[in-house]
């Protein structure tokens, strides 16, 4: 008897429930990048080790529950899969592996009333979040994947038209779809001219779009120049009270300013950002990230996002007023780089053309756009 | 480099690259030496961990146009 494929999505509905994974990539894999979940408990067994007739190695795996099996492309885990079966595990694999995973996306509701609803998709593999602002018949797609088709067919779903597509900032650590989503459904797209320098490609420049219209005349849309992960950074305010932060505010704190290479200077301006232009927005304003990088981030409602008082007092940096000590805060404490960054915002600003193959590689591995300080 | 064996894993997917370099080790005595060739990029991460896991020595690594060239001296 052979082991059961399973898909991402059924992957995700097993995760909500507990899930016991044993992912069988190399050590160094599953150390920089991994499935995980507030109920998954996972353990790393490299497949070459199953080689082996060594019964040690089954040892921590449990006998009386699935487990479900992770590698890289499917075809390890198929194989380490189907010899726990044989052993009389219970036990399914992922058919493609992190690549299937990486592509996974999950729309939640964070909030739904008459004249608005906010969708926040979530691709859990990145840790990327991105947005859907619905009225009436209309709606506004912010920050989208690449994976358009996610989009669409959750327009299907609500039954609406996608009338704007926006970016935040030109991303350093996903392929935007924005552009190409717009296309496919005739809404009008917009990012702040200031990141698309060099690029020839079509676009309405955001920060001279002070307020956008969306299905009723309830929903006010606001586009707030935020500069400080990059100069051209914008958040978007609805109804007053939810904040799209980009990359700007996240939950656990702000967005790293290094990435073009003038971490100082940028800083500055998230100085400006969060002490003069964010100073004004009451406590209660939820924000809504671009990303998140810890799991802790998640919400009991499922969504992440905290109100802005919460994360002014939850972060230091943020109640750091001292201009000199905040930019060295910010400014050096970024970690490690998001993998192949520049090659990401060339292909965004539309000076590099790549495959679809290329733009998985391009974009496996986790997001580290979110800035974590002590 | 002198090779006493020869694996070709050229076209196949993992796992089966380091699936038919560990039956040619097994198959070895110590101190001998095996050639495996890929195309299956992924996998040469992989051999870097099976060989030190195992405690064989990963003697070169080359590439050339897309086939990956492994040498590994059994332990």
């Amino acid at each position: 008897m052979s082991a059961k494929a399973i898909q991402a999505k059924d992957l995700h509905e097993k995760m909500e429930q507990g899930i016991f994974l044993l992912d069988v990539r190399n050590p160094e894999d599953y150390a920089d990048w991994k499935i995980e979940g507030k109920k998954v408990r996972s353990i790393n067994i490299p497949y070459f080790d199953f080689l082996d007739e060594n019964e040690e190695i089954y040892r921590p795996l449990p006998a009386d529950e699935e487990i479900v099996v992770i590698c890289a492309k499917g075809g390890s885990a198929q194989m380490v899969a189907d010899m726990l079966v044989e052993k009389g595990y219970e036990a399914s694999y992922l058919e493609q592996g992190m690549n299937e995973w990486s592509q996974f996306y999950h729309p939640v509701t964070v909030m739904e009333d008459d004249a608005l609803k906010l969708i926040q998709v979530n691709r859990l593999a990145k840790g990327c979040l991105s947005y859907m602002v619905i009225s009436g018949e209309e709606a506004l797609v912010v920050d989208p994947g690449r994976h358009i088709e996610e989009y669409l067919t959750l327009a299907q779903k609500e039954d609406i038209a996608i009338k704007y597509v926006l970016d935040t900032h030109l991303h350093a650590d996903h392929i935007s779809g924005g552009r190409e989503l717009a296309q496919k459904s005739g809404a009008v797209y917009y990012i702040s001219s200031g990141e698309m320098q060099g690029s020839d490609r079509p676009y309405e420049p955001l920060e001279k779009q002070g307020l956008l219209q969306v299905g009723s005349a309830e929903v006010k849309i606001l586009a707030v120049p935020t500069p400080g992960h990059t100069p051209g950074s914008v958040s978007v305010l609805v109804n007053d009270q939810y904040l799209l932060s980009g990359d700007t505010i996240f939950v656990g704190g702000l967005g790293r300013p290094d990435l073009g290479g003038k971490a100082a200077e940028w800083a500055q301006a998230l100085y400006d950002t969060v002490f003069t232009t964010i100073a004004s927005l009451r406590d209660d304003v939820l924000v809504l990230p671009t990303h998140y990088a810890d799991l802790s981030e998640i919400s009991e409602a499922g969504y992440i996002g905290a109100q802005l008082g919460e994360i002014r007092r939850n972060n230091e940096v943020m109640r750091t007023v001292d201009r000199e000590l905040f930019t060295e805060k910010v400014a050096h404490s970024v970690g490690a780089t998001p993998p192949n960054y520049e090659e990401i915002v060339e292909v965004n600003r539309g000076t590099l053309e790549v495959t679809a193959e290329k733009a998985t590689e391009l974009e496996i591995g986790p997001n580290r756009c979110a800035l974590h300080h002590g | 480099m002198n090779v006493d064996v020869f694996v070709d894993a050229k076209g196949l997917a993992c796992p089966m690259p380091i699936v038919k370099a560990k039956k040619a080790v097994d198959a070895m005595e110590s101190g001998q030496i095996m050639q495996v060739e890929s195309t299956d990029k992924g996998s040469v991460n992989d051999f870097q961990s099976w060989v030190r896991a195992n405690h064989h020595e990963l003697l070169k690594m080359e590439e050339d146009a897309g086939v990956y060239r492994i040498f590994v001296r059994k332990g």
